[in-house]
């Protein structure tokens, strides 16, 4: 190993650990990272062979590669997992053809190349710098370490929690006021920008790049690398990246042993790391190895006081009228009128595929009725309306603090709190205790402030259907819409749940609950509305709806509600 | 471009494009059943025909018209090649990261880098044996012997090869039956209940792991074919490398027939076909652009709309 090849592997290594951004962090497969690095090593050389000096030659590189993963957003709003592994092994591939294709942007098999040692000229400050092989192994450490120690600790910060609820599921992220789409472009423009940086730097090293050293198969060595890591982001991601240094000699050493082309047997090695690196990924997660909760650095354990916001009088919150929404030939919403006001608890219920939770959907702006209006009353705080899934979906590898931090940060959000949290900016530490705060008293709303640091999988189903509510509660919005929120819970978790849904309604929100648990439906609602086959069969204050003659027959075969 | 240039360009694309048709056709057969894309079906194309060379001819074949015997194993153990290539594409790579027949739940990730480990490694499988950069394939079907002379003058005086028409009629008659085979029968049935609800045709007794490994089966076969059409077109030569770009463009074809119809899969591979003769014809663009234009495309229609042109597939909502 000479200077030159550390020095080359640890630009790739940047690149990896951009890659790492996009599939660790945001669970975004990208398989065409070679396209960036090849946009960064043939981009910097193009425009230095322009005339364009050095300096600004790599920035302008690196800002091209940003502008591709700017764009490979727009795609990705609408892609989801496969399709974008899909869409970015397309561009891998696309890359490859257009600089197999056109000789003049890629030199040809050749590729292009540079004088080495580059040697920065600025005839404005009156300088210039040479940069040997050795001052390019400082370099390339020193950009990958600055990465990785950005990356764990903006991990512990309010990007860390957003990118939590963007791994389990965008829909997911977005109910909890969670931008997605922003948060995506700022992944992949990173990851666009490290691997173009790695390309860069690995051109400026070795004087040259060809087509062959970016092509789909470095894409795949990186993601190889990448998946190594396991859930050891991103620290692991320079363990695996070890092992993909190591690939070249070895296959190479076998080669020779076996006489087979050198190519051939990379590629086949490759193929077997692969597989090594989905089995391992199998084994690590079935043993838990490596999980790490991901709690709240800052905080005092201070009591704070329920925000007691002044209860307005009644005003309309939500209005809905006439929606429909059909799934294929089925009605699953056949023209619904419901109001959701402020300072109540509006129950929704019915026998299963009545439309209730489609309802909810629509409600939340989840589902686009095919017809009707909704209407909700913007809150200039924080998110409008706030939901809570059917199933339980937690935020594998959170604290139940730091999820419902997660939902906090809505009701507080601040500009780039991300980029204060990373260099530590005066504000940044009182905004992280101010998030803590709100997320340990959201948590005592729903007696689960003891367990404030325990680790999510270890909580009792109805303790996560709790959990689940205050994340949403957190958001500060001033709808509240919970799918059966007592599914799974307990008779004193029920009793802690009512308590917390009359807190919420006593702060002024509208919430609305879907519940088939009759008796917990009395208890906590102000008004109840039954539907039926996607209709509204009766709206009102419970004990009228109760006694409906109608609403006995269709849901309940005439047996007592009381009971 | 002249009429008769033009005219040539549309005759080739759309012998080419029912190549494509039959590449995509195996993977739209496969995403409708399993929402899985499947990554390593170009290499099994090319695989396939690899495969039936090694086994019948061995490592250095020559593009000289191969004797009978030859000629009927070449065509018998492509497709079979290539069915038991996607097969164990399936159980090795792709079925141990599936969450269940019919369900994208399990990692996406798993399965598409296990589909691609599987293309690489029968692509640098193959390599290890054919060591040369490409090689001309010896075409089984005879279709050059077709006319004597092994080209057929168009109207305005461009001439087109014999085995052009041959590919279209023999992808033709393989699209049908396929259609026949996915759309009607019993097979079918099943395969379209598998594919409208794996869990609850499951529940009504039909065999989806059995229907979904006859799926892998039945584009591993068509491939096959497809590729003992494509392979040995005179005057060109297969590399080992070539299976991606072949795939891509079946993926292609797929998107633009809008992943759901086997008829629209064919009519996506044909106009796919033709844009890119069309490329390659037009002085402006050229031959560098062959696999340029049709990536581009495929970059682009997945980015606009992900589950193809024409159907839409119901996103799973929380």
């Amino acid at each position: 190993m000479n200077v030159i090849e550390v020095a080359g592997d640890l630009y790739l290594l940047l690149a990896a650990l951009g890659l790492c951004i996009s599939v660790q962090y945001a669970d975004l497969p990208i398989l065409g990272q070679s396209a960036f690095v090849a946009v960064g090593g043939f981009g910097t050389l193009q425009l230095a062979q322009h005339g364009f000096p050095l300096g600004l030659a790599v920035p302008l590189s690196v800002l091209m590669a940003c502008l591709g993963g700017f764009l490979l957003e727009l795609g990705a709003v609408r892609l989801h997992g496969a399709s974008l592994a899909l869409a970015t092994w397309g561009l891998a591939w696309l890359v490859a053809a257009v600089l197999a294709a056109f000789p003049s942007v890629s030199g040809g098999s050749q590729g292009l190349t540079h004088e080495t040692p580059v040697r920065f000229v600025s005839h404005w400050l009156g300088v210039a710098v040479t940069i040997t092989p050795t001052a390019h192994l400082v370099i390339a450490a020193v950009l990958c370490g600055i990465v990785l120690l950005a990356l764990h600790r903006l991990d512990r910060g309010p990007v860390g929690l957003d990118l939590a609820a963007v791994r389990a599921g965008p829909a997911l992220a977005a109910s909890l006021g969670v931008r997605v789409g922003a948060r995506r472009r700022g992944v992949l423009a990173a990851t666009a920008a490290l691997g173009a940086l790695g390309g860069a730097g690995s051109a400026l090293l070795l004087g040259t790049v060809a087509p062959t050293d970016v092509s789909p198969l470095l894409a795949v060595q990186l993601l190889i690398a990448v998946l190594l890591a396991g859930s050891l982001r991103p620290w692991g991601v320079v363990g695996g990246f070890a092992v993909i240094a190591a690939l070249p000699h070895v296959a190479d050493a076998i080669a020779t042993a076996a006489g087979a082309p050198p190519q051939r047997v990379r590629g086949a090695v490759t193929a077997c790391l692969l597989v090594l690196a989905l089995v391992l990924r199998g084994v690590l997660r079935r043993f838990n190895v490596g999980v790490r909760l991901l709690g709240l650095a800052a905080g005092d354990d201070r009591d704070v006081a329920v925000d007691e916001r002044a209860p307005a009088r009644p005003t309309t919150l939500v209005q809905a009228q006439g929606v429909r929404v059909a799934y294929g030939a089925v009605n699953a919403l056949d023209g619904i009128d419901l109001e959701l006001r402020s300072g109540e608890v509006h129950a929704l219920v019915g026998p299963n595929g009545s439309g209730k939770s489609t309802l909810l959907r629509v409600l939340a702006g989840a589902v686009r009725p095919d017809s009707g209006r909704v209407e909700v009353t913007a809150n200039p705080t924080a998110a409008d309306v706030a939901r809570t899934p059917q199933q339980t979906v937690l935020l594998s590898g959170l604290t139940p603090l730091a999820q419902a931090a997660v939902g906090a940060r809505a009701s507080m959000s601040v500009t780039f709190a991300g980029l204060r949290h990373l260099v530590a900016t005066p504000s940044s530490a009182p905004y992280a205790r101010a998030l803590a705060s709100r997320a340990r008293q959201q948590l005592a709303v729903v007696g689960l402030r003891h367990r404030a640091v325990a680790n999510p999988a270890v909580l009792g189903a109805g303790e996560q259907r709790l959990l689940q509510v205050a994340r949403a509660a957190a958001t500060g919005a001033n709808v509240i819409l919970l799918d059966e929120p007592a599914a799974g819970t307990s008779a004193s978790e029920r009793t802690l749940l009512a308590d917390a849904i009359h807190a919420y309604a006593g702060n002024g929100a509208a919430v609305c609950i879907v519940e088939h648990d009759m008796r917990f439906v009395r208890q906590v609602s102000d008004r109840m509305t039954v539907l039926d086959a996607g209709r509204v069969l009766a709206s009102g204050d419970p004990e009228t709806v109760r006694r409906d003659a109608r609403v006995r027959r269709a849901y309940l075969g005439d047996e007592d509600l009381t009971r | 471009m002249t009429g008769a240039v033009a005219l040539q360009a549309v005759v080739t694309g759309v012998s080419i494009g029912v190549v494509y048709g039959l590449v995509g056709l195996g993977f739209t057969l496969i995403y409708r059943l399993t929402r899985v894309y499947a990554f390593a079906h170009g290499d099994v194309v090319v695989g396939a025909v690899f495969v039936s060379v090694l086994a019948v001819i061995g490592s250095t074949p020559v593009a000289r018209a191969p004797s009978i015997p030859t000629s009927v194993g070449l065509a018998v153990i492509a497709p079979v090649a290539g069915a038991v290539l996607s097969a164990s594409t399936y159980l090795l790579a792709v079925r141990p990261y599936l969450g269940g027949v019919g369900t994208t739940s399990g990692e996406a990730v798993g399965w598409v880098a296990g589909g691609i480990a599987a293309g690489l490694a029968i692509r640098e499988g193959l390599g290890l044996a054919f060591t040369q950069q490409a090689y001309a394939v010896p075409d089984p079907l005879h279709l050059s012997a077709l006319k004597a002379s092994g080209v057929v003058t168009l109207t305005g005086g461009a001439t087109v090869p014999v085995r052009t028409f041959g590919v279209l009629a023999i992808g033709v008659v393989v699209a049908v039956v396929a259609h026949e085979v996915v759309e009607r029968g019993r097979i079918g049935l099943a395969l379209r209940a598998t594919s409208d609800d794996a869990e609850a045709a499951a529940l009504l007794g039909v065999p989806i792991e059995r229907v979904v490994l006859v799926a892998f089966l039945v584009a591993g076969l068509v491939a096959g074919i497809a590729g003992l059409l494509a392979a040995p077109a005179p005057g060109r030569s297969l590399s080992v490398d070539a299976g991606v770009i072949l795939g891509l463009k079946g993926v292609t074809a797929a998107l633009l027939g809008g992943l759901g119809s086997v008829r629209g899969v064919l009519v996506g591979g044909v106009v796919l076909g033709i844009v890119e003769q069309f490329t390659v014809a037009w002085s402006h663009l050229g031959a560098a652009y062959v696999d340029v234009v049709p990536l581009a495309i495929l970059v682009v229609v997945i980015a606009v709309r992900p589950e193809g042109l024409r159907r839409r597939v119901p996103e799973p909502v929380l």
